[in-house]
């Protein structure tokens, strides 16, 4: 009986399938967890495996203060950036830090915005002169400066009252300097990583890490703004130079480690409403004199100093505006982020523009990324030959200008 | 020839140079451990010396222009011992690195370069090479074999 048994067996399957066609098969549950690569091996995979976690943990930052918070949680040795250094080519290194690119001259300028009013600039450059011989001529400073503060002395007040003063005439013609918010030497810092080394001493001594740095700058002056101004040029746009590639290690510059709390500063808080920069004004310190630097021989360094200030200073405010909005190198920037600069020592006036395209410096995110940062500067032009009695000899208007244009830069829409 | 010790009029600002003074000091060029960038020249130095002493020796002995001179003492390690099992200590050192000024650059030159040696024929040298390239073909098995050793065949 074996074939009719077997023809009822056959014969009841072919009933199965015939009553239930639509249910699709069931994927069975699985028995085991998946098979990943261990979470504490000393293994590259390991690694990956953590790095990926605490990357998902900053992605999924409910607010922006934890993500920052967490993304400078780790504390390690790291090269500490000042922007105002005596050290000799420090711009081009400070380029290869920061992937930037240097381009001499102003950007394009872009089409202007409705204009609300011509600025009179008899009215400013008579506001410029008060200013001047207020500190040079009016005002009797009975105290010699001390050793290395002559910069505090004269050309810093007069910064202050200049920029103040020129911010409040120009509130008619730029309404957003009206809801700008005006800083005294306001605290600048960033912490990124850039490039990987091996560490050399220590208890991890041969393993991979990533080069570590951070500025912490303190500019004369700082505008911030709720709105953020427009961008110079399109987010991938291809700039005519490159980033200098430098194959030694930055203690060379030379430049020193320290290790201390990662901290991420625009000059306000993350809930303050003008988190978008405008202008810094950073004034060149008494050892890095004009003077003092010709009188060491070393005339080449003078615009360099200007360059490096420009370059550090605006990318650390820059790229804290951007991890201010949410963005950070493995969440690249969206839109590009514009920050201006004057760079002075009383008397000679430099002029600088940055445009953050990227913040992604890591290795790991660096692999396929095109985009660079640009920074635009002039060479330092002196705004007046002498101040004898009480006029000014030799105003240069063009300073001004450029002054001014710089304060009247704003959004379309406001 | 006077033999006596010589007098010099005491010297005062403004007065005609009468002597001059050679420093004591000696400084050697030295190739860099780790890699310096190009404009950067490693010395080393006598231990009294600070960087405005380098910067004057190279300014005005050697005409160099000199930006910048970093200094810093390396210590000799105190920690091998000799034969009586007393301490035997390095001594330390002043190492100076100069930046130079005007854009110039330095790359330590390679001092034992690796020569070609073409002995000329007839000579002794080059009977000698012949004679042992020779030894060493005969020596070697025959590469039709593929590695194979000579224990394998017939």
């Amino acid at each position: 009986m074996a074939a009719p048994r077997g023809w009822r067996l056959v014969w009841q399957g072919c009933r199965l399938l015939h009553t239930e066609p639509s249910a699709a098969p069931q994927p069975p549950s699985p028995l085991y967890p998946p098979v990943v690569a261990s979470h504490t091996a000393k293994s590259k995979s390991a690694k990956r495996r953590r790095l990926e976690y605490f990357y998902q943990q900053v992605h999924a930052a409910p607010s922006i203060a934890e993500k920052l918070q967490l993304y400078g949680r780790l504390q390690r040795l790291k090269y500490v950036v000042y922007p105002q250094t005596f050290s000799l080519n420090a711009d081009r290194w400070y380029q290869s830090f920061t992937k930037t690119v240097f381009v001499p001259g102003l950007p394009p300028a872009g089409a202007e915005p409705a204009g609300l009013g011509v600025p009179d600039l008899s009215e400013l450059r008579s506001l410029t002169c008060d200013a001047l011989l207020q500190e040079h001529f009016y005002q009797r400073k009975r105290e010699r400066p001390f050793l290395y503060r002559e910069q505090q002395h004269v050309p810093a007040p007069f910064l202050t009252q200049l920029v103040s003063s020129l911010t409040a005439a120009l509130g008619s013609c730029n309404p957003l300097l009206t809801t700008s918010c005006l800083d005294l030497k306001p605290q600048v810092n960033f912490y990124w990583e850039r490039g990987e080394t091996v560490v050399c001493r220590g208890y991890r001594t041969g393993r991979i890490d990533p080069v570590r740095f951070q500025i912490d700058d303190k500019p004369q002056i700082q505008i911030r703004v709720p709105k953020q101004l427009p961008e110079f040029v399109p987010l991938d746009y291809s700039v005519p130079g490159e980033v200098p590639v430098i194959n030694h290690k930055p203690d060379k510059l030379p430049l020193f480690k320290r290790q201390y709390d990662n901290k991420i500063f625009i000059g306000s808080k993350v809930a303050d409403p003008c988190s978008y920069g405008h202008t810094q004004f950073h004034l060149i310190p008494d050892k890095l004199k004009r003077e003092r630097l010709l009188k060491a021989n070393l005339a080449d360094q003078i615009e360099v100093t200007y360059r490096a200030n420009g370059i550090a200073s605006l990318f650390a405010w820059t790229a804290a505006q951007a991890m201010y909005q949410g963005f950070w190198c493995e969440a690249d920037v969206t839109r590009p982020f514009v920050s201006q600069a004057v760079i002075t020592d009383g008397k000679y006036f430099a002029f600088f523009c940055y445009q953050l395209n990227t913040l992604a410096l890591t290795v790991r995110a660096d692999q396929n990324n095109p985009r660079k940062n640009i920074c635009w500067g002039t060479e330092s032009k002196p705004l007046y030959e002498a101040v004898e009695g009480n006029n000014v000899k030799g105003f240069n208007d063009e300073i001004l200008l450029q002054l001014v244009q710089f304060l009247l830069n704003r959004p379309e829409q406001l | 020839m006077a033999t006596g010790k010589v007098l010099y009029p005491l010297y005062q600002l403004g007065n005609p140079q009468l002597r001059i003074f050679r420093p004591n000091f000696f400084m050697t060029l030295v190739r860099p451990g780790v890699s310096q960038p190009e404009d950067t020249v490693q010395f080393r130095i006598s231990m009294q010396m600070t960087r405005v002493d380098v910067k004057n020796y190279l300014e005005k002995i050697y005409n160099v222009p000199v930006s910048v001179v970093r200094t810093r003492i390396q210590y000799g390690a105190n920690n091998k011992r000799n034969h009586k099992n007393q301490k035997v200590k390095k001594p330390d050192y002043k190492v100076a690195y100069v930046q130079l000024g005007q854009g110039q650059t330095f790359q330590f030159p390679n001092l034992f370069p690796e020569k070609e040696e073409t002995p000329e024929p007839g000579s002794v040298e080059d009977i000698q090479k012949q004679f042992m390239e020779n030894e060493r073909q005969r020596q070697t098995a025959d590469p039709r074999r593929g590695g194979v050793t000579n224990w394998f065949g017939l």
